[in-house]
């Protein structure tokens, strides 16, 4: 894996097919979990047809009203006025369904640049930021998983990540879990914050 | 924070969109954020110069919370809709609170 560098004014990372295949998944199950399709599979969207058609829509509907219970989503999503329950209702009721389609339509197009042949991943600058934002998502779900809450546990992360080799394979399938979900949030943080590096016009460019 | 809980919320919108009604838009520090990308995030939605959007970052990441934006409600709900979409903690309250 290499990190974003400038080249020509496009930022170029490189990922082998395994690690495209990795973050290609994370990305679409990120996607799956803020309510939009299996990406690759789309379909033309249903039109309800029958009442119960029309009953499951308005329940689906309802359902993004409330606040998500998945403490995932709720970071993606967050209350925006924890002080006053009428303010974050109704800045959800109106906002939300906007954000989730912004988020879902971001995602989906990083997945599709995943999914190219090749291990050269291309960013136009016009499209790093929507980029850099589908990916701060993507570790905003990985971080939520992990429980990071604070910078300590970032740090505490980064360095079990550092010493999971000694771990091995016969470690507790819990740990395994949490040091591949780390190394994979490790991962993405550094692709991040080179592919700002780049928009912030803080890397020279290579040709 | 000591923000306690304001049990007269059945305000009216009318009322809540008096000029005089100033609300606030905060930014809360939280571990996954990288600096440059919040930096970059500033500039773009609130057209700051970058000294301006280092220090707000450096506040937020230091102090825990900054207030980026001051305005009406309506206002205030365009810039935490904006922060949402980058992935930023954003609240609103009003001043004051």
């Amino acid at each position: 894996m290499k990190a974003f560098r400038a080249r020509r004014g496009v930022a170029v990372a490189e990922l082998d097919q395994d690690e495209r295949a990795v973050v290609a998944r994370i990305v679409a199950d990120v996607g799956l979990l803020l309510g939009g399709e299996v990406f690759g599979m789309e379909t033309t969207p249903r039109v309800a047809e029958t009442p119960r058609d029309l009953l499951e829509h308005l329940t689906s509907f309802e359902a993004h009203l409330a606040e998500p219970d998945d403490p995932a989503i709720l970071r993606l999503l967050p209350n925006a006025a924890p002080t006053d329950r009428e303010v974050a209702d109704e800045f959800r009721r109106y906002t939300e369904p906007d954000l989730r389609a912004l988020k879902v339509a971001r995602l989906r197009r990083l997945w599709s640049q995943l999914s190219e042949d090749g291990p050269r991943w291309e960013v136009a600058e016009d499209q790093a930021m929507e980029t850099a934002a589908a990916l701060t998502d993507v570790r905003l779900v990985l971080a939520s998983r992990l429980g990071l809450e604070t910078d300590a546990d970032v740090e505490r992360l980064h360095a079990d990540v550092g010493t999971a080799p000694h771990a091995g394979a016969d470690g507790l399938a819990a740990d395994r879990e949490r040091m591949w979900l780390g190394m994979l949030y490790e991962a993405l943080t550094w692709l991040q914050d080179s592919l700002v590096a780049f928009v912030m016009g803080e890397e020279g460019d290579d040709e | 924070m000591g923000v306690s809980a304001d049990p007269a919320t059945g305000r009216s919108t009318s009322v809540a969109n008096r000029l005089d009604d100033a609300w606030v838009t905060i930014v809360w520090n939280d571990p996954v954020n990288l600096m440059n990308y919040v930096t970059h995030v500033f500039q773009s939605h609130f057209g700051w110069p970058r000294v301006k959007a280092e220090r707000k970052m450096r506040e937020v990441h230091e102090k825990g919370r900054s207030v980026v934006s001051t305005g009406g409600r309506e206002q205030m709900e365009v810039d935490v809709q904006a922060m949402h979409g980058y992935g930023l903690w954003a609240t609103m309250q009003r001043s004051g609170e």
